[in-house]
């Protein structure tokens, strides 16, 4: 209607508004300022830290210098026992002191990264073709493929936990370092590739018919006219394709869970955050800024790609 | 397979159907079509929607597989044969063209597919870019262009290559009124120029008369009359040819035929040798009288009335003035007639009007078969 | 095929025809995506099936026990609790997660400034990973430095005392529906609005014309357009749901639903996979039942 809206309803529009702003965010508010927060202000129900404590930060980020950690009284007359060896007193020391990382973000970055980019690249590949064969080519099977998908779609995670790890521990890669980072791709590829596959094929649905007729009639064979025409065509699915796949693989916990555990090393970034949890360093600024550092990667992914991916994902389906 | 290298070949393709038959699931579309085009001819294929005339065009092009029957090109069957190695051009009914290239791009891709020399390919360009006052354009993309503009490149696109054969699938569908008119010159003059054997399909007669060298009129799959745009205008094989082509389309009028003579509405008409040699029982035999508009005249405008078959007391009910000439819409009995008639005519609405033909522009049709006595 | 006539110059030799190609290519391009398919989510389907009637042993072979897994499921009640547990998990966050959707839906039709950066914004919560917010989320109800508590006992004074909603799983399970709405509701807003946008704007006017105002215009034009997408929403939410399993376990481990039930059996205490199996199965064919419902009954609407 084009009446104007009156002031009232001005009112209680941009109430919803702020209300639905609030909803959402106020997570992400607190666990930005709870990790900006000295302990004791904590309690401090104010989302305002009274003073901006950075130590968090650096201390996961690697920036500040080897923590000197209480030692209780207890070892320290210990430690004094002139009876004790060096190296046993170094060793007893190294118990209490944290050179090691509490949280190697950088490597669990990296980890997460190269998995969540391989699985979404191989996903993406694969699901091109895949897709093309069913949406454009006519054979036997094809509408079975089609119906296929969407059934595969929805069959994953928990369902799949139990024999894909019986599987992994059958054929012996998960006892390995590199078998079960192999494996961890392999699951991310099978949980990306049926939603790569519905949003690709509903796309090159879209592609009118004629225009790969036109170029046979130039001359290309079919798959001449794949790589000529219709890949520059979807540029900008692929793209959101991948950024879709790449973001379900980063934020993936339970799998990487099962078979990454024993190695701490190749801990992906959200089961770094969780080890963090569990470990005696769990307090609170940490956890909360360790947080704001596996969140980081996807805001800005998403802001990057958020006009492609709103469009897209409605019109390409969505997957949980 | 590919078909030998054609740019060897100085001559034009010919195109032989037989006996082709095409069913899409289990509804067949094409019946027993038979049909043999030669080299450098204008073909237009011509039908309401859905007769198959389409059909036909893409079976050549290999875009669709037939069910039975052959397809020769160059007295070589390709039925196997894929739709790129056919070395055909076509222009699309909705035109087809590259979104993501320019329209420099889209018109010469044949050309770098068939790894074509680069100076070929420019000056090929360049004369089908003049030819087509595409000049300016070049740099641009189809969603640029408006639909005229686009037209062009697809035909760009057909005249640059070195093929034999050229298909149009219903070209000119998606132009208004004025710009069609321009564009049916210019694939007259190209087809002058470059004497490429070529299939264009269309449901406007207009066309087809204006561009064929032969028409094939075609109707549920099976085609009705093949023939020169003059001989079908002059001697339609059936009511369906008769009515489709020419407008506005030729009047049908019930009438009953007896020894000697026709009556229409209770007139009598004599009739004359032509059509004398059909076959009459006594008591008469239902036909269908056909004449075009075009071959009436008014009886007050003409001194040769006596001689003259004619139509007395039709009475006048709408008249549509054309510039040169008036539509009118009478009715005689409780049938309808359309004449064409020139600006002398006075008659006005309500009137009554005697229309003048000569018996040898009739046509006699079974009511029936719709089949020509 | 008719034979070739002699009058031919060739004879051709027995060839592929046009469609006969176009399925081989077809089949070659999709092989790659079956074979992972088959090999990654066919296969271990039809082996956790077949798991589940075995006592799977984590060293040596396993021992064939028939239905006894099925039998424990049937007569314990962790599983029937278990059960109970995700249909209201599930009916509280489906219905939430729709309701919410819908009402955000209709507040980011109306035009305001700055929309499109809302826009953006409230798809934040489906993006962040599970695992990053959660732990917000278990600040905000500590008993001793979250807000909740403070705002209950010391501000509006409604509970006496502090207490962990998340410790209970009473309540936790309450926590994790809200948690679930909160984090999904951005795609069934996403689905509604574009239908919502969709709606042909006459179809206001005329029923404006006919004395409705905006309430009656609600309910009589808007409404009935969207069930479409509703009921195929809410199937899907269904599905989605029934396979959370960080969303539920992250936030609060004491929330039992079918999926935390199956990874405690498989992976924690006493670790019985063939168990774990059979629950999954038994997912597995709800979740089955419920994808043949959408295919054949939504998808035809």
């Amino acid at each position: 209607m084009h009446k104007r809206r009156s002031f009232i309803q001005n009112i209680m529009l941009a109430g919803a508004v702020v209300l639905l702003l609030l909803f959402c965010l106020f997570p992400f508010i607190q666990i930005l300022s709870t990790s900006l927060k000295y302990q004791f202000d904590w309690g401090n129900p104010s989302l305002i830290p009274r003073k901006i404590n950075m130590d968090a930060y650096r201390e996961l980020l690697g920036f500040s210098a080897t923590k000197e950690v209480e030692i209780p009284e207890s070892i320290k007359r210990l430690l004094d026992n002139p009876l004790l060896k060096e190296e046993q007193k170094q060793k007893i020391l190294e118990r209490y002191s944290s050179t090691a990382d509490i949280f190697p973000f950088a490597r669990y970055f990296i980890n997460s990264f190269l998995l969540s980019a391989g699985a979404a690249a191989v996903s993406l590949v694969l699901a091109m073709f895949g897709a093309y064969s069913f949406s454009r080519l006519r054979y036997r099977g094809q509408k079975i493929m089609q119906r296929g998908v969407l059934f595969v779609y929805m069959v994953g995670g928990v369902l799949l936990l139990v024999p894909l790890y019986q599987m992994g521990v059958k054929t012996g890669l998960a006892s390995t370092v590199w078998g079960s980072v192999l494996s961890l791709l392999l699951i991310y590829i099978i949980q990306t590739l049926p939603v790569s596959l519905y949003m690709l094929g509903n796309y090159f649905r879209t592609i009118p018919y004629s225009i790969e007729e036109a170029a046979a009639m130039d001359g290309c064979s079919r798959l001449e006219s794949i790589y000529r025409i219709i890949l520059p065509l979807s540029v900008p699915m692929m793209v959101t394709v991948f950024i879709y796949c790449f973001i379900i693989a980063w934020n993936e916990f339970l799998f990487a869970s099962v078979f990454l555990r024993q190695f701490p090393d190749f801990h992906t970034l959200p089961l770094g955050l969780q080890s963090l949890f569990v470990s005696r360093n769990a307090i609170w600024d940490r956890i909360m800024s360790a947080s704001i550092l596996t969140l980081l990667p996807v805001v800005i992914c998403f802001m990057f790609a958020m006009r492609h991916l709103t469009g897209n994902l409605v019109e390409g389906g969505v997957k949980e | 397979m590919r078909l030998a290298p054609l740019n060897e070949r100085d001559t034009m393709s010919t195109v032989t159907l037989n006996g082709i038959y095409k069913k899409f699931d289990e509804t067949e579309v094409l019946h027993n079509i038979n049909l043999e085009i030669g080299e450098g001819e204008f073909v237009v294929m011509v039908g309401p929607s859905g007769c198959g005339k389409s059909t036909i065009l893409r079976l050549i092009a290999g875009l669709e597989e037939v069910t039975q029957g052959e397809v020769l090109i160059d007295e070589r069957v390709v039925n196997m044969v894929e739709p790129h190695h056919r070395n055909i051009a076509m222009v699309f009914q909705n035109y087809a063209l590259y979104p993501h290239k320019s329209v420099r791009e889209n018109i010469i891709f044949g050309l770098k597919r068939a790894k074509v020399a680069k100076d070929i390919i420019e000056g090929r360009l360049k004369k089908a870019a003049k030819m087509l006052e595409l000049e300016d354009l070049l740099d641009r993309r189809p969603s640029q262009l408006s639909g005229g503009q686009r037209q062009r490149v697809a035909m760009g696109r057909v005249i640059v290559r070195d093929a034999n054969l050229f298909l149009f699938d219903e070209p000119l569908s998606n132009l208004d009124a004025k710009l069609r008119s321009r564009m049916r010159v210019e694939i007259r003059r190209i087809h002058r120029e470059y004497k490429t054997t070529s299939i264009y399909v269309t449901h406007d007669q207009v066309e087809a008369m204006t561009l064929g060298d032969r028409i094939v009129v075609m109707k549920d799959g099976r085609i009705e009359q093949v023939g020169t745009p003059m001989e079908i205008y002059l001697n339609p094989v059936n009511i369906f040819v008769a009515t489709f082509i020419g407008a506005p389309a030729m009047n049908i009028i019930d009438a009953m035929l007896y020894l000697g003579f026709i009556e229409v509405e209770g007139q009598k008409i004599a009739l004359n040798n032509r059509v004398e040699k059909i076959p009459v029982p006594a008591s008469g035999r239902r036909v269908k009288l056909g004449i075009r508009p075009d071959f009436f005249i008014d009886e007050k405008n003409t001194e040769h009335g006596a001689s003259l078959s004619r139509i007395e007391n039709a009475l006048v009910d709408i008249v549509e003035p054309l510039g040169f000439e008036r539509e009118i819409d009478a009715t005689i009995g409780s049938q309808h007639i359309k004449a064409k008639l020139d600006l002398r005519t006075t008659a006005g609405e309500g009137e009554k009007i005697t229309l003048c033909f000569d018996m040898d522009r009739v046509h006699l049709f079974d009511p029936e078969t719709g089949m020509r006595l | 095929m008719r034979p070739l006539p002699c009058t031919l110059i060739r004879i051709y030799p027995l060839q592929l025809s046009l469609s006969q190609k176009e399925s081989r290519l077809g089949l070659k391009l999709i092989a790659p995506c079956i074979g992972v398919i088959g090999i990654l989510i066919i296969y271990p389907i039809l082996y956790n099936i077949y798991l589940s009637f075995f006592d799977v042993r984590l060293a040596g072979e396993n021992i064939f026990v028939g239905l006894a897994n099925y039998e424990r499921l049937l007569r314990e009640s962790g599983f029937f609790s278990s059960l109970v547990t995700t249909v209201i998990y599930l009916a509280g966050s489906v219905i939430g997660t729709t309701i919410l959707g819908l009402l955000v839906a209709l507040v980011m039709s109306i035009k305001f400034p700055f929309r499109n950066i809302v826009r953006g914004v409230i798809l934040l919560p489906y993006f962040a990973p599970v695992i990053s917010v959660v732990f917000g989320w278990q600040f905000f109800f500590d008993p001793v430095n979250g807000i909740y508590n403070h705002l209950m006992v010391e501000t509006l004074g409604i509970a006496g005392s502090r207490y962990n909603l998340i410790g209970e799983p009473r309540s936790a399970l309450g926590i994790v529906i809200i948690f679930s709405i909160w984090k999904n509701f951005p795609i069934s807003y996403l689905l509604i609005i574009s239908r919502l946008q969709s709606i042909n704007k006459d179809q206001y006017e005329a029923a404006a014309m006919d004395g409705c105002g905006p309430v009656a215009r609600f309910f009589h034009v808007t409404l009935p357009e969207l069930y479409f997408v509703m009921g195929t929403l809410i199937i899907l939410r269904l599905i989605w749901n029934l396979n959370k399993f960080e969303e539920v376990f992250l936030l609060a481990p004491n929330v039992w639903t079918l999926p935390v039930f199956t990874y405690y059996t498989a992976f924690t205490g006493i670790i019985d996979q063939g168990y774990a199996a059979a629950i999954s199965v038994v997912q597995f064919v709800v979740l089955a039942a419920l994808i043949i419902f959408y295919v054949k009954k939504v998808l035809k609407w």
